[in-house]
């Protein structure tokens, strides 16, 4: 049988530009291929920058996971001049990062990845009823009435026949791999729309600690908001309050609509439990400390290795194994191009070697990609939600198990199907429920802080370049973003940067082959009992492209 | 012996003094009279400007004195920003007559006698080092008025005030967009690269003006005491006492 | 009046059937365009105007690139603000192309992209978030196996108006700064033959990118531009003219550390590094996310980001003046300065004991041939 050569350039409903390319073969994927086709040179741009203004600068490598480079680089500079930040400082950091991670994982449930499932076509067929009664099973969401429904689906048929489909328009509806029945289609396109106006209201919890979103304000250091209670300028009571409501907000769309359709949609899909699993190793750098950040023992998510889908053993995480390789990424190493780089030790040297522009196709081509490869003792590894909560699972974290087990035992599947596309979308649902109520948690314990009198949000002890050590300072910073393991390194001297290194969730995940030839958690998914049925209609590769949630200008930044 | 110093004839405009035309202590001199009374005025009132500008502008480049209590209660950054403005109208108001007087004043106080212009400016500005180096001090040129070394250092000084009026306004004109030093200033931005680099130009050579003002304070009152020939009372009095032997480059027809 | 959040793309009707659906009567709505017609500083005489344009039928096709970026200026138009001036636009124009948003990907998303240039040539808004890299031939971003010098010029041609949003798109940001390693560079310097508008900030604030359209849409033409091509209803003015902490300015308060006394009674933080008074933006006015609060009402100081270059020209961020060549830092400026000043001081006077050591020699030496008749050289003179 011949094979069919499919380019899908660009994968859209992401963040960035990427490109996948497979070969397919009476409806399976054969051979895949993932290219990141933007490159910036942002870790060129901090040499000689101003380590506390590196925050800044890192975090416009992405506006959609927008806080996290920015704690990232935070923790990176605080480690190398050996500075400790208040514990204020560091809850406010974990309600802002809960909230990044709430919201990102929202967004892209309904915005960017509901499309691969949910029809909206076939919405405009359903019996608002129907949908109601479905809804009202699972949720008690107020919304959740005929006439809200009959509503969304009379501006949905007045849309359709308008003939301006804008964002709709050459989608694959119709497609055979749409399961759900109409009802569930529509319950869904109801609450893509709401989730639009919710995420817009959930993420002022960002502006009131940051000043704006995207891109809210961090300090080295601590938080530059400071608490005062008796002042209008400040983390009053009344911003504590609107901060608590925020929460309430998202806690309860969370468990009332995301949750509750999540667990919906996934019923109708359970056979993609066996699609796209890919590379079986996982790493997870944990998160949200709740002491101090060196106290690994601390971390809501915990930290930590499983290889080869072992979930027996949690091996322990050493940052000294991480390296990047670049001989399919379009760079040159002055060691040649096998070679393996701590990022201590990294390079970030573009040279272009693919063919011109405009291309046809970049399989075959040695190097394919901006994105450079990570790897974990040589190991290609997973990062984000699914590894997150294998490890915490198998780290025996009491409410991750718990999680686990209702979803398996709802949609009546084994822990096999963890391993997968399903599997991934399922796990980021799970620690978003777990987010939203913990937040509560955060706030509490900030709020009991403050009413005992600490109101301290910033250690300025180290803010002066004079205090900062002599010769060179090293520092690293490892947090878990929405989308997995992130990592900065910085070295500083007489007061400068003198080399950043960023190694990004999407990196690991978005990597090209390494020099042993093994796939990058992308490619490997596609090739792991993968469908394509129409190749000229590329639905299933959106499906578990989009379960990993890319960032591709985090990746190659 | 008495100092045999014949009062030249006045020069073709009247000038007023505040010193006594005392006498160098010995040999033949005679004075000359330099700096007309709209130079002088100019002079000090630009001195008093540039400290005043000076003074308010570093505070507000770095504003140490933080006051406390009532908001409402407190206007040192405002005054400090008038005081700052004020200083610049009134520094530039006397460098418009200054320009003016460049083609209106006497030879000693025209544009050519202010710049080094002429090759032999040049030359002599070697000899003028030496001279400071005190090597072969005696080949030093003699000038009535300025000489090269002081031309150039005045240029400079001139050049100095004319990049703090230029950004000082440039930076003024952002406060009201659209209004006329807004209009007339705003290139300064553009061609500098930013604003930020304007206030750094500003601030830097606040600095380059304090290097400055020792030197050429140093300098006239070294001449005064070497040569004993009221230099510095000059820019007060208006002229100088000069050796009646001495032939001076820019002396031929005094 | 709080307009419904019902974005665009999903709605068939017109924007007034889609109100009066929602409760709002058409008295209302003429009020809502007055406000926004206000905002944009053309008067409130033109809200029938804007009234009439928001109402046609026909929603204006909109094709939004990007380029080299980060997406959050994406994210920031996500997030336009109650009463929503954004989702009142979304609700006005189709969204033929946007790449975070669309259902099809790959070869379709094109198709419809090039379908709606064909069909609405001369008559769509070009949006472009995102900066064009120009070293290596544009290599360093391409969509479709095309450069983004490529795409964008394309777009370009047929497009009624050109709207760069965000830093990336007007000047290059983060990756425009030193070293620029990939040559990125703003819209403008691309698209040379038509007008761009600047809607300056990394990201700016969503409500000015609506804003401009709704102008765009109402009055025909775009909004009038500050030199550097910033819509002049929103960077009309310095954040440091509009600051509520203006008033700590005057007086002379200031944050000297984060965190002080000073920073917990909300004083000015000029002295931490605010870049609000070198940068024009209306984020005191219009502020983020739904009116919430803004950078400096949340203790930090602006880091000037609608200004071009600000990631060279306002950094470090945290000192008052930048770091022009290595300079700056840790006010090394003042202390060189000081050092010339005082070096200078110093010079002089050791220059002034060189002169009377040299004197008094030259005094021994030359005492009888200068002046035998002189009764007490070295005198003072007065
Ligand atoms: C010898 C002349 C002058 C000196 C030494 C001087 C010095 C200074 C200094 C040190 C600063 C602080 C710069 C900073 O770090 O931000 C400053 C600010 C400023 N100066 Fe001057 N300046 C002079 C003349 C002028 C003139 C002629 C103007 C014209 C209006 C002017 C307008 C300003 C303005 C607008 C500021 C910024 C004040 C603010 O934005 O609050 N200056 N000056
Ligand atoms: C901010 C401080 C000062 C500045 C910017 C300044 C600037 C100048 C300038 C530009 C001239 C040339 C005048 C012209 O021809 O246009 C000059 C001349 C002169 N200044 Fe000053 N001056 C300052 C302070 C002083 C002080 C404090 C003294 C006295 C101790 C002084 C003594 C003189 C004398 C004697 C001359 C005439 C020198 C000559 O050409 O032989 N100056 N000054
Ligand atoms: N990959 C990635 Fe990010 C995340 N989450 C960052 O570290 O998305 Ni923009
Ligand atoms: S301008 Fe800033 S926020 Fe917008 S895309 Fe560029 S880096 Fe991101
Ligand atoms: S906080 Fe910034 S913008 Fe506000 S008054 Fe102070 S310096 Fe100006
Ligand atoms: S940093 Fe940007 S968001 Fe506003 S306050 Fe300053 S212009
Ligand atoms: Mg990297």
């Amino acid at each position: 049988m011949a094979v069919t050569k499919v380019v899908v350039d660009p994968i859209t409903r992401i963040e960035g530009h990427l490109r996948i390319e497979v070969q397919a073969d009476q409806g399976r994927i054969t051979d895949s291929w993932a290219s990141s086709t933007q490159f910036r040179g942002i870790e060129l741009v901090m040499e000689g920058r101003d380590p506390r203004d590196a925050w800044a600068f890192t975090q416009r490598i992405c506006g959609v996971c927008t806080v996290v480079h920015a704690v990232a680089s935070c923790r990176a500079v605080e480690d190398a001049l050996g500075i400790t930040i208040p514990p204020n400082a560091n809850l406010i950091r974990n309600l802002i990062h809960g909230m990044q991670f709430i919201q990102d994982h929202v967004i892209h449930f309904y915005h960017l990845h509901a499309l691969d499932w949910v029809d909206v076509v076939s919405a405009l067929k359903a019996d608002p009823e129907g949908t109601a009664r479905i809804a009202r099973q699972v949720s008690p969401w107020p919304n959740n009435s005929a006439t809200y429904f009959a509503e969304v689906q009379a501006r949905l048929k007045k849309f359709v026949s308008g003939g301006q489909l804008g964002i709709f328009a050459n989608g694959y509806w119709g497609h055979p791999a749409y399961k759900l029945p109409p009802e569930v289609n529509l319950l869904a396109v109801a609450h893509y729309l709401e989730a639009l106006d919710w995420q817009r209201d959930v993420i002022r919890l960002h502006t009131i600690f940051g000043g704006k979103n995207p891109h809210p304000n961090f300090l080295v250091g601590g938080m530059a908001s400071a608490i005062n209670l008796n002042d209008t300028a400040t983390i009053n009571a009344e911003r504590l309050t609107d901060i608590r409501d925020l929460i309430t907000k998202a806690q309860r769309f969370v468990e009332q609509v995301y949750w509750p359709d999540l667990l919906a949609i996934a019923g109708f899909y359970k056979e993609w439990g066996a699609i796209g699993g890919g590379v079986p190793n996982f790493l997870s750098y944990g998160e949200f400390p709740e002491g101090d950040i060196t106290d690994l023992n601390r971390l809501y998510f915990p930290r930590g290795i499983i290889l080869n889908r072992d979930l027996s053993r949690v091996q322990a995480f050493d940052p000294a194994l991480v390296q990047e390789y670049i001989n399919s990424s379009w760079y040159e190493y002055a060691a040649g191009d096998t070679a393996g780089l701590h990022p201590w030790e990294g390079e970030t040297r573009a040279k272009y070697s693919g063919p011109p522009t405009p291309w046809e196709y970049l399989q075959g081509e040695s190097k394919y990609t901006w994105m450079k490869a990570p790897r974990y003792d040589g190991h290609p590894m997973q990062v984000g939600p699914l590894a997150r909560m294998l490890v915490g699972f198998a780290s025996g974290h009491q409410e991750i198990q718990g999680l686990v087990k209702e979803v398996l035992d709802r949609l009546q599947v084994g822990p096999a199907v963890l391993f997968s596309t399903l599997g991934r979308t399922a796990a980021r649902g799970i620690e978003t429920l777990m987010l939203a109520r913990r937040m509560n948690t955060w706030y509490g314990q900030l709020v009991d802080r403050i009413k005992s009198g600490d109101t301290q949000t910033f250690n300025g002890a180290k803010w002066d370049p004079k205090t900062w050590p002599a010769g060179e300072a090293k520092g690293f910073g490892f947090l878990d973003a929405p989308r997995g393991a992130l990592g900065h390194w910085v070295k500083i001297r007489d007061g400068k940067i003198t080399k950043y290194q960023c190694v990004v969730p999407s990196t690991w995940n978005c990597s090209p082959r390494d020099p042993k030839g093994q796939m990058g958690p992308y490619e490997a998914a596609l090739v792991d009992n993968h469908p394509l049925v129409r190749p000229d209609q590329p639905l299933e590769i959106l499906r578990t492209i989009h379960s990993f949630d890319p960032c591709m200008a985090c990746g190659v930044h | 012996m008495t100092p045999t110093a014949s009062r030249p004839a006045p020069r073709d405009r009247p000038g007023f003094s505040l010193a006594h035309k005392i006498p160098p202590p010995s040999g033949d001199y005679h004075w000359v009279y330099l700096w007309e009374w709209p130079l002088r005025a100019m002079h000090w009132i630009a001195v008093l400007c540039i400290l005043a500008l000076v003074a308010t502008g570093l505070y507000i480049g770095m504003p140490y004195f933080v006051t406390g209590g009532d908001t409402s209660q407190h206007f040192l950054m405002g005054w400090m920003r008038f005081v700052h403005f004020a200083a610049a109208a009134a520094l530039v108001a006397t460098a418009i007559v200054r320009f003016y007087w460049l083609f209106a004043g006497n030879k000693f106080e025209r544009w050519p006698a202010l710049f080094p212009l002429f090759p032999r400016d040049w030359g002599n500005m070697w000899r003028q080092v030496k001279f400071y180096l005190m090597i072969q001090p005696e080949k030093a040129p003699h000038y009535l008025g300025h000489n090269p070394l002081q031309q150039l250092s005045y240029t400079a000084m001139y050049g100095l005030g004319l990049i703090m009026v230029v950004t000082g306004f440039a930076m003024y004109g952002q406060s009201n967009p659209g209004g006329l030093f807004y209009l007339a200033f705003n290139w300064v931005g553009v061609a500098f690269g930013g604003m930020p680099v304007v206030r750094f130009i500003h601030h830097v050579c606040t600095w380059l003006f304090l290097t400055f003002i020792p030197i050429h304070i140093y300098l006239a009152v070294r001449a005064d005491h070497l040569e004993r020939t009221g230099v510095i009372s000059s820019i007060i009095s208006g002229g100088r006492f000069v050796p009646t032997s001495q032939h001076f480059i820019d002396g031929d027809d005094v | 009046m709080s307009l419904p959040s019902t974005p665009a793309w999903l709605t068939g009707e017109s924007l007034e059937e889609g109100l009066v659906r929602h409760g709002v009567s058409r008295r209302d709505f003429v009020e809502y365009c007055g406000g926004l017609c206000v905002v944009l500083g053309v008067g409130r005489s033109q809200a029938p105007k804007m009234v009439r344009a928001l109402l046609a039928p026909q929603r204006p096709p909109v094709i939004w690139l990007q380029l080299q970026e980060c997406t959050g200026c994406v994210e920031s138009v996500l997030r336009t603000a109650e009463p929503t001036i954004g989702d009142l636009v979304l609700d006005l124009v189709s969204l033929d192309y946007q790449h975070t948003l669309m259902a099809g990907a790959g070869r379709d998303v094109e198709a419809a992209m090039k379908a709606s240039m064909r069909a609405n040539a001369g008559k769509y808004i070009l949006l472009v978030t995102g900066s064009v890299p120009t070293k290596e031939g544009g290599i360093y971003c391409t969509v479709g196996g095309r450069t983004a010098q490529d795409i964008l010029e394309e777009a370009a041609k047929d497009a009624a108006a050109v709207v760069a949003i965000g830093a990336c798109a007007h000047f290059g940001s983060v990756q425009a700064a030193r070293p620029n390693p990939t040559g990125a560079v703003g819209v403008h310097e691309i698209i040379k033959d038509k007008p761009v508008v600047n809607i300056a900030g990394c990201p700016p604030i969503g409500d000015v990118v609506t804003a401009t359209l709704v102008h765009f849409l109402t009055f025909n033409r775009l909004p009038d531009l500050d030199p550097l091509g910033r819509p002049l209803f929103a960077y009309g003015a310095r954040i440091h003219d509009q600051c509520p902490r203006r008033a700590n300015f005057d007086a002379g308060q200031f944050v000297e550390q984060f965190d002080d006394e000073a920073a917990r009674k909300g004083w000015c933080l000029y002295h931490v590094g605010c870049k609000g008074p070198a940068t024009f933006s209306p984020c005191p006015i219009f502020q983020w996310n739904t009116r919430t609060s803004w950078p400096i009402g949340a203790g930090h100081p602006c880091l000037g980001c609608t200004e071009p270059n600000f990631w060279d020209t306002m950094t470090p961020f945290y000192d008052r003046l930048p770091d022009v060549g290595g300079f700056g830092v840790e006010q090394r400026v003042d202390i060189l300065g000081a050092a010339l000043a005082i070096g200078a001081t110093a010079g002089v006077l050791a220059h002034a004991a060189a002169t009377g050591v040299h004197q008094m020699r030259e005094r021994k030496r030359q005492l009888p041939v200068v002046d035998p008749s002189s009764g007490a050289p070295g005198t003072p003179n007065s």
